[in-house]
């Protein structure tokens, strides 16, 4: 028999901790990694990835993360954290290394 | 500089996995770069360990005396921990136990189950003041997101036993480990639940005429300390504790697992158990471990492994021929 035994109830939004930024590093890289205030999400630049912060737990997992679209605003430090489709763009990239 | 032109060719290789496999987990490369072996389906785990968020019960006593016997093990040490990383499995049986020792006071909670971090942060409401700082995050055991010689101690309590990679896992931690940190890691052995095995195994070949996986590999004792050796750790120590449980019947078991997010996440399992085939098993385990009294024991057998960071503090063999003392000398000094 399941007996649900916990009370949901609704949380005030809880913010992410910035002190623990220093101990985390990118789960694939092992670089350092950049809190992103507008999209929430901790960003490893080396890679390009994005990890979602939820309810103020942030997510790094590598299958969470996040590809992110490099155009001409990621180099001014704020990166459009968005899941970009199109297999071309991914065969130009692996061209260039 | 050589670091950035290798993290460059990775995170390209990175990239294009993440295009062409969206929706697979990031270790199928597809017989590319690391051909790992899958014998666990990660994703199946987390959703497990979701669910069992829910179904779980505030007072365990199986795993409150895994836990227990683990955090124990902080009292023989004159040291204290400052920093402290809790791995997976029953990390919120870990936290509840705590009551300060080890001298812990920033408490890194990891999980793979956004819900299981959730349930511990609720949990961590109810609990007596404390001057532990917990934070959380969720992730991975075999890509530990965590800064090399950040942590004092990682505690993994029953949740490493569930990696494809146990050595990788391991070597991950000890390098997130200061110099002189400890490692603690209970996992579970080889004998575990010994009685459902035989008799799924034995219901199966009468029903379906053949086996098929229904329990996970488990390690061997004799494997725990190989594994802490290849994994750098010195000082390494094992030991075993077995516990019975008894149980009013086997679905009593079965609920008990996936109480505890313990329940079968191996890639190659057919997923669904017959359900004639399922009732045989009861059935037969019912007959052939049944106590006088109707009750079933089920064994769980936990290696205990515990292992420092290098530290040129800690003791080391001498190197040979540096001795100054003879057995001889030691023989006369007894009266042998």
């Amino acid at each position: 028999m399941v007996r649900l035994n916990r009370v949901l109830f609704k949380d005030t939004v809880i913010s992410f901790n910035k002190s623990i930024l220093d101990m985390l590093v990118c789960p694939l890289s092992k670089q350092p990694l950049r809190f992103c205030e507008e999209t929430n999400s901790l960003i490893s630049d080396t890679i390009g990835v994005s990890f979602p912060i939820v309810d103020g737990i942030p997510c790094l997992i590598p299958q969470d993360g996040k590809i992110i679209e490099t155009d001409d605003t990621l180099n001014s430090g704020k990166g459009e954290a968005s899941s970009s489709p199109v297999a071309e763009q991914s065969k130009e990239k692996t061209s260039d290394s | 500089m050589y670091e950035m032109r290798a993290a460059k060719a990775a995170s390209a290789e990175w990239r294009r996995i993440f295009h062409i496999h969206k929706n697979t987990f990031c270790t199928e490369i597809g017989g590319q770069q690391n051909p790992k072996l899958k014998i666990f389906d990660r994703h199946l785990k987390r959703q497990q360990r979701d669910r069992a968020a829910w179904l779980m019960s505030s007072k365990d006593t199986l795993v409150d005396a895994v836990a227990e016997n683990l955090i124990d093990r902080l009292e023989d040490c004159k040291k204290s921990f400052p920093t402290a990383l809790c791995m997976g499995g029953s990390g919120e049986a870990v936290r509840r136990l705590l009551n300060g020792r080890g001298g812990i006071e920033k408490l890194t909670m990891m999980d793979m189950s956004f819900d299981m971090l959730r349930t511990c942060r609720d949990a961590e409401k109810t609990l007596p003041e404390t001057t532990v700082e917990t934070s959380y995050i969720v992730g991975d055991e075999e890509y530990l997101p965590l800064q090399e010689r950040s942590m004092d101690l990682v505690i993994s309590c029953l949740g490493l036993h569930w990696t494809n990679d146990l050595l990788g896992a391991m070597i991950q931690s000890r390098l997130a480990l200061k110099p002189d940190g400890l490692f603690l890691g209970a996992i579970l052995g080889g004998e575990t639940l010994k009685e459902l095995r035989i008799a799924c195994t034995v219901a199966h070949m009468e029903r379906e005429g053949g086996i098929s996986p229904r329990l996970s590999p488990l390690a061997q004792v004799r494997d725990a300390g190989n594994l802490l050796t290849r994994a750098g750790f010195s000082l390494p120590g094992v030991d075993v504790d077995e516990y019975t449980v008894r149980y009013k019947s086997a679905l009593e078991l079965i609920e008990h697992l996936r109480s505890m997010g313990e329940t079968n996440a191996l890639s190659q399992t057919t997923r669904t158990l017959k359900r004639e085939t399922a009732l045989a098993a009861a059935a037969i385990y019912e007959s052939m471990f049944g106590a006088d009294d109707g009750t079933i024991p089920a064994t769980f057998q936990v290696i205990f492994m515990t292992g420092w960071r290098e530290h040129s503090s800690q003791q080391k063999a001498k190197q040979r021929g540096s001795a100054t003392v003879s057995f001889a000398d030691l023989q006369k000094q007894f009266g042998g």
